[in-house]
C-alpha cells in the first residue's frame, strides 16, 4: 500500500465513523424514551402502589382505591376556601381535558378537599362541577385523607385561625395515578395544561 | 382656526407633562374579579399597579361593599407546598409595575354579599400609603388558564 492510498483509506474510515456517530446521535434524539424531560414532571420508577382509603365523592358515594382502578387519574389536593391556586389549577385541568378533546377515554380528574371541616359533598358538588361536569370532588375524615396524602407524598396542614377563618396549606403538585392505582408521576406547580397532557401521553406511549 | 388648534395642542401637552410630573399617581390597569363556583365563600381579584412616579408607595387597603372583608394576599409555593400569606401592605416601588395575577399576588374577597357572575362589575376602592384613593371598576370574568390561547 502506498503512502497516498493509506491516507485515503484513513480518511474514508474517519468519514465512516463520523457518519455512524451522526446516525446514532440522530436516532437517540428521535427515540421517545430519550426525549427531553417534561418540565416539572417526575416519573416514579417503579410506580408506587397505594394503600386502601375510604373517602366520599360529591354525590356521597364511596370514593376508595377501587375508584382509581381501570382509569388514569389526575389528582389535586385543595379546598374550596381557596380563591387563587385551587381554581387556577382546576382551570388547567379543564384545559387538559379540552386538549384530550373527549377522545381520551379512561381519564378522570379528581379534586380532593383537605378541609373536610368546611367542605362536604354539597359544597364539593357546586365547586367541581363549575369547572367541568365530569370532574370528581372527594373528601373524608383526616385519618383517611392522610392515608392517601402520605402514600402520594402529598402534604396538608391547617393554618392558624385568623379573623374567624383559616387557610389550609397544601401540596401544589398534580399527581398522576395509573389504571392499576399506582402513583406513576407527579407534576410540580405552576401547572401547564400542555405539559400535563403530554406527560400522560408519554407514559401511555411506553 | 389653525392657531386655536395649535394652542389647544400646546395646552394638552402641558397638562400631560404636569400629570407626569405629579408624584405618586399610581395607575391601576386590567382589574378583574375571577368568577367563582356558585356559593364559593371566597373570590380573588387581580390587577396591575403602575407607579410612574419617583416615590415608593404601598397599597394598604381595599374596600368594597360587596364583600365582608378584603385582604391582600400572596400565594407562595415553598418546597412544593402552596400557602396563602396575608400582607399588611403591598409595596409599589418607583418607576415599577406590580402585577396581581393567578398563582401569585391577589386580593382575597371574603364572603360575597350578592351572587357575582361573569358580566357583572365590582367597584373596588384602593387606598394607598400616600393617602391617595382610587376607585376602579373590576368586571367579573370566567378565568382561562392561557394555555389554550397561544
Amino acid at each position: 500500500m502506498t503512502r497516498k492510498s493509506l491516507i485515503s483509506a484513513t480518511l474514508v474510515a474517519a468519514l465512516g465513523v463520523i457518519l455512524v456517530l451522526g446516525y446514532l446521535a440522530g436516532r437517540t434524539f428521535r427515540d421517545p424514551a430519550r426525549a427531553t424531560p417534561i418540565e416539572g414532571m417526575t416519573v416514579l420508577e417503579p410506580a408506587a402502589p397505594l394503600p386502601g382509603f375510604r373517602l366520599h365523592d360529591q354525590n356521597n358515594q364511596v370514593f376508595d382505591l377501587a375508584r382509581l382502578q381501570g382509569k388514569w387519574s389526575y389528582v389535586f389536593f385543595g379546598y374550596t376556601h381557596c380563591p387563587d391556586i385551587c381554581p387556577t389549577t382546576l382551570v388547567v385541568l379543564r384545559d387538559v381535558q379540552k386538549i384530550a378533546g373527549g377522545k381520551e377515554q379512561g381519564v378522570q380528574y379528581i379534586f380532593v378537599s383537605v378541609d373536610p371541616d368546611r367542605d362536604n359533598a354539597a359544597t364539593l358538588k357546586n365547586y367541581v362541577l363549575y369547572f367541568h361536569p365530569e370532574f370528581i370532588g372527594a373528601t373524608g375524615g383526616h385519618g383517611e385523607l392522610m392515608r392517601l396524602t402520605r402514600a402520594l407524598g402529598a402534604y396538608y396542614e391547617s393554618g392558624e385561625a385568623r379573623g374567624g377563618s383559616y387557610e389550609v396549606h397544601h401540596s401544589a403538585a398534580v399527581f398522576l395515578i395509573d389504571p392499576e392505582a399506582h402513583l406513576r408521576a407527579l407534576f410540580a406547580g405552576p401547572h401547564d395544561a400542555a405539559r400535563l397532557a403530554q406527560g400522560l401521553q408519554r407514559l401511555k406511549g411506553g | 382656526m389653525v392657531h386655536y388648534k395649535h394652542f389647544a395642542v400646546a395646552v394638552m401637552l402641558m397638562m400631560t407633562s404636569l400629570l407626569a410630573l405629579a408624584d405618586n399617581t399610581i395607575v391601576v390597569r386590567d382589574a378583574w374579579v375571577r368568577e367563582a363556583p356558585p356559593g364559593a365563600p371566597v373570590l380573588a381579584a387581580y390587577f396591575t399597579l403602575e407607579n410612574p412616579g419617583s416615590k415608593a408607595d404601598k397599597l394598604v387597603a381595599v374596600l368594597c361593599p360587596d364583600f365582608d372583608k378584603i385582604e391582600i394576599h400572596a400565594t407562595e409555593i415553598r418546597a412544593g407546598v402552596a400557602r396563602m400569606v396575608a400582607l399588611d401592605a403591598l409595596p409599589i416601588p418607583p418607576h415599577a409595575e406590580v402585577r396581581l395575577a393567578p398563582g401569585g399576588h391577589h386580593l382575597m374577597l371574603h364572603h360575597p354579599r350578592r351572587a357575582l357572575a361573569a358580566g357583572m362589575n365590582v367597584k373596588l376602592e384602593l387606598r394607598f400609603d400616600s393617602g391617595a384613593r382610587l376607585t376602579v371598576v373590576a368586571p367579573v370574568r370566567r378565568a382561562e388558564s392561557g394555555a389554550m390561547h397561544h
